[in-house]
């Protein structure tokens, strides 16, 4: 998939990866490669610039803690994030809804 | 050396920012890398990574942001604190002394400066905050901040000027004191996004703009639109000004010529302003001004 179809929605990707578990970056990577089936390819290291901007907007924290024996920061989603998880899943869908009216007769 | 080893070492050179912020990234991607090595083979680990120098750019773009963001509450307290200052000398001054006219115009029109520039500083700073910046944001984020404290102390100076007094010195000194402190973060913050873009140096963003996503019927922070519509803006903004001045001089007592007066000399002022601070500001463009500068 195009890497420019993501421009603008990787932090709320993020946030659905988020919404149900807590996780380091390297979780949060596999989490999206295995829920989009491994369409959606961003660069990994994207990611942390991205989530400091979540953190920065209040929508997700994070802290230092140990995972698998090693020392991992460890992001979770605040409450604010998951209203606002909310708000951009029911945008995308309608979104995506609209893209299918428009293509679906093409394919 | 391996290829993480290899990739940490070009991330760090392409890092502007020091200190806490650079080490916690570091650690996070040493540990990404190193978990992901373990997976799969690591020269493909760490192209899927993504390029360094992209990255660095990222990550310093968003330090300097949420630097900006705490520079520009320390210039809001910095230009209140100089205000409590400024008062104090007034309030300070001998019950029968009269002003002197030149200051005391002085006073008024660097107070309204600054308290503008903190406003235009803060509302940018809250649109900001909701979305992505670029490191020409932060400049003109700074550049705000810095004229806001610049005409508060201007304002301080011009208030000793127009009514001499004697008030206790630490009272006077506590305003600047803060506004200092407030002018090592703003210069800290522009430092960091002139070394990520040495040419974000012209950014030009309306307040209306920034207003709208304030209020939420815009999502994007950094829409550096053509400011045409700011010199629109100037005459609704002329008026009310000069309407503020007449009733507060006639209030004040004033004869009805000299409130008229008072909405004059505002007025010419608020054009002044516009026209000399304005491309300082980023309200209208200048010379290498940037439109539409890219969100990351």
């Amino acid at each position: 998939m195009n890497p420019e179809f993501l421009r603008g929605h990787l932090e709320g990707l993020l946030l659905a990866v988020l919404v149900d578990h807590p996780g380091h970056g390297y979780a949060l990577s596999q989490r999206l490669a295995t829920r989009s089936g491994g369409e959606l390819a961003v660069p990994e290291g994207s990611l942390y610039p991205a989530l400091q901007r979540l953190e920065r907007r209040g929508l997700v924290t994070s802290a230092w803690a140990t995972v698998d024996g090693r020392r991992r920061r460890v992001y979770r989603v605040s409450a604010a994030g998951r209203r606002e998880a909310r708000a951009a899943a029911s945008d995308w869908k309608m979104f995506s809804a609209a893209l299918d009216r428009v293509w679906g007769g093409l394919t | 050396m391996s290829p993480v080893d290899d990739y940490l070492q070009q991330l760090e050179a392409a890092l502007h920012v020091r200190g806490r912020a650079r080490r916690r990234l570091l650690a996070e991607c040493r540990s990404h890398l190193d978990d992901a090595s373990a997976a799969q083979d690591t020269k493909e680990a760490v192209r899927r990574f993504g390029d360094a120098g992209e990255l660095a750019r990222s990550f310093d773009t968003e330090i300097a942001l949420r630097r900006g963001l705490r520079a520009t509450v320390a210039s809001v307290l910095g230009v209140c604190a100089v205000a409590v200052s400024a008062l104090e000398i007034v309030h300070a001054a001998e019950a029968n002394a009269s002003a002197v006219v030149g200051w005391a115009v002085a006073f008024f029109a660097f107070a309204q400066v600054s308290g503008v520039c903190a406003l235009l500083a803060a509302l940018r700073a809250v649109a900001m905050r909701r979305g992505p910046a670029t490191a020409a944001d932060v400049v003109l984020l700074c550049r705000r901040n810095g004229m806001a404290l610049v005409f508060a102390l201007l304002t301080l100076v011009a208030a000793a000027g127009a009514v001499p007094g004697h008030a206790a010195a630490w009272k006077i000194l506590a305003g600047p004191a803060v506004a200092v402190l407030a002018a090592v973060s703003v210069v800290r913050s522009r430092s960091l996004a002139r070394r990520i873009d040495p040419d974000a140096s012209r950014a030009v963003q309306e307040p209306l703009a920034d207003l709208r996503v304030v209020v939420g019927r815009s999502a994007g922070a950094s829409s550096h639109a053509a400011s045409s519509s700011s010199i629109l803006m100037l005459a609704p903004t002329l008026v009310i000004a000069a309407i503020a001045a007449f009733v507060w001089d006639h209030q004040d007592h004033g004869t009805l010529a000299s409130s008229a007066a008072a909405a004059g000399i505002e007025a010419a002022l608020t054009v002044a302003g516009f026209f000399l601070l304005g491309r300082v500001l980023g309200l209208r463009p200048g010379r290498g001004t940037r439109r539409g500068s890219a969100t990351t």
